[in-house]
């Protein structure tokens, strides 16, 4: 005879299965009846939460947060012979010769400069005497990670590193800058290659991800790093202008195997760029706030592009245009601030980021309305009260204003 | 479109979990990514506030980096693992604040997930039921969360806390009666 827990977890698992009803399963078993009914009731109520999620800020600064504890615990703990034993162990896996050649290398460079300073070296910038030793190590390692799961996470902390490496140089030595936003250049274009060799598609995309919010944190840090400084300096745009690049190529990757989650971060993206432009023109850096806003333009075709692509593959695409479509109110607002902020001979760059804004919304809409899913999205969300009739008109008809900001 | 099959992805994260347990940080950063979503969530029910939960799943993964050199790979896959320290942290982190009421919290506003014609057989409100699973000892509320909560299977669950398949079934009936009598006396 079966006992009563076995009924239970079976009735339970039954039911939530649909395979029988609460009553047929109480029919089923009358002895118990009394016993199992109200236990039933309390386990068929137990739902799954809705969907809680934390925030991309959280899980970018608690990830940063971590790597940067993990890397500091192995600065103090780790003794570089553990790490060289762990690479000739990978060797020893992965095949002789080439192994051999490259242990040769390292032993060599180890014995010649002693462990203390390849550790040492870590810490080191472009323009130190041990900067060699540090890229040296890098190539070791890259050398040795032939599975390109581990390779591309291995490429993206080298992108991370290069990112550290500004942020000292900025303060320390900055006619060394090109050097670090050249090496980042060439991680990320490594990164991206290698997670593109990833034949895992479920793997591929959780690291294109990773890659994509990565990026999102080198931007944040890259915006920090010139909030710190009190003159612009021209390789922070520069390695802006390459982290922009990196990001959408990330997405562009992820978007084939998971579009929503891809239109998600860009939305993300997008209002932090926009953000960016509104406190740059608060501050009066015109130039800046017009790269801010280049950076926003981008985003916002990239979402259409997003949704494009995922009608393309099949993919039912009413949450992505709901994203594209929900955010034009928001930005609108951010606009609203930015605009009254710019001088007049630069608003003329707002206007026409605007206008983007509002063909990026009106494609989402068009896709909503195709499928009758508009709901409550207006198809015209508000413009900001502070801008100027006229320029009202430009911004929601802006080939009858003449002003050719059509999409490409 | 086809995905990865479960074994495919089982093989991946076991290679990381590998990699991760040999020191690469590397490794380790592309298992929190692919699990911080879970931890949080199941760290912000027991909690129900955003900051504290960002700051638990935090110490979480903190917690499973200097532990992970005692992970061993058994029936309970990782995440489960994961699961489990959150768990504890929760119940560290109540005891340090005995006065503070936490579960009259927002967590469990949103609309059932159940059909219909399931809901009939459903009855009781989700923020009364959290409460009370809130109140279930260690193992009881450890059991009720990781089955209908986090979706782990018996084997699952039996593995994560060192139980037979059977002794998982006993506690998890044992809970439900615990939480019928608190019902019962709330009731009253």
């Amino acid at each position: 005879m079966k006992r009563v827990e076995d009924i239970l977890t079976q009735c339970i698992e039954e039911i939530k299965s649909g395979k029988v009803n609460l009553a047929e399963c109480l029919d089923h078993y009358p002895a118990i009846r009394e016993e199992l009914e109200p236990l039933l009731r309390i386990a068929l109520s137990i739902n799954e939460p809705p969907d809680v999620m934390p925030s991309d800020a959280f899980k970018i600064r608690a990830r940063v947060n971590l790597m940067e504890y993990i890397h500091a615990s192995k600065t103090t703990k780790k003794p570089v012979g553990s790490s060289l034993k762990s690479l000739t162990t990978r060797a020893w896996a992965t095949g002789w010769s080439r192994a051999v050649v490259v242990i040769l290398a390292v032993i060599i460079s180890v014995s010649a400069l002693g462990t203390g300073t390849v550790y040492a070296s870590q810490d080191s910038v472009p323009g130190d005497i041990l900067y060699p030793v540090k890229l040296g190590t890098e190539q070791a390692q890259r050398f040795f990670t032939t599975n390109d799961v581990s390779g591309t996470s291995l490429e993206l902390s080298f992108a991370d590193n290069r990112i550290e490496e500004m942020v000292v140089l900025t303060h320390k030595r900055p006619e060394e800058l090109a050097v670090a936003v050249n090496g980042y250049e060439r991680n990320l274009e490594l990164t991206i290659s290698r997670v593109e060799q990833v034949n895992n598609k479920g793997v591929r995309a959780s690291l294109q991800e990773t890659i994509a919010l990565a990026i999102s944190g080198h931007l944040f840090s890259l915006d920090e790093l010139e909030d710190s400084m009190t003159e612009k300096i021209e390789e922070i745009n520069t390695a802006r202008e390459i982290a922009m690049d990196g990001h959408i190529r990330a997405l562009q990757g992820l978007m084939v195997e998971n579009p929503l989650r891809a239109a998600e971060i860009n939305i993300v993206t997008m209002l932090d760029r926009l953000n960016r432009a509104k406190l740059e023109s608060e501050r009066g850096n015109i130039k800046e706030m017009e790269q801010a806003l280049q950076h926003f333009q981008r985003l916002r075709k990239f979402g259409e592009e997003i949704s494009s692509n995922a009608a393309q593959n099949g993919y039912d695409t009413r949450a992505i245009d709901e994203l594209n479509a929900g955010a034009t109110a928001g930005q609108m607002e951010i606009f609203g601030a930015i605009y009254s902020n710019t001088p007049e001979e630069a608003k003329g760059i707002v206007e026409k980021a605007m206008v983007v804004s509002m063909e990026g919304h009106g494609q989402a809409v068009q896709g909503l309305q195709q499928q009758g899913s508009l709901g409550d999205i207006p198809e015209e969300p508000p413009l900001p009260e502070d801008i100027p009739g006229e320029v009202k008109k430009k911004i929601l008809k802006p080939e009858t204003a003449g002003e050719g900001n059509g999409r490409n | 479109m086809q995905g990865a099959t479960n074994t495919e992805i089982a093989t991946d994260i076991d290679l990381l979990v590998k990699e991760a347990t040999d020191g690469d940080a590397n490794a380790f950063g592309i298992l929190y990514d692919m699990y911080v979503d879970r931890v949080y969530r199941h760290v912000y029910y027991r909690i129900g506030s955003t900051e504290d939960a960002e700051d638990l799943t935090q110490q979480a993964f903190l917690k499973a980096w200097q532990a992970i050199g005692r992970y061993k790979k058994t029936a309970s896959p990782f995440i489960a693992w994961l699961i489990s320290i959150s768990h504890n942290l929760v119940i560290d982190f109540y005891r340090s604040k005995k006065d503070s009421v936490y579960l009259d919290s927002e967590v469990m506003a949103g609309d059932s997930t159940l059909s219909p014609d399931k809901l009939t057989e459903a009855a009781f409100d989700q923020q009364q039921l959290r409460k009370v699973i809130m109140q279930l000892p260690g193992d009881y509320q450890k059991v009720i969360l990781m089955r209908f909560i986090e979706g782990f299977s018996y084997s699952e669950i039996a593995a994560s806390i060192g139980k037979s398949e059977g002794a998982v079934r006993v506690t998890l009936h044992r809970a439900l009666a615990r939480m019928r009598k608190i019902l019962k006396k709330a009731k009253q």
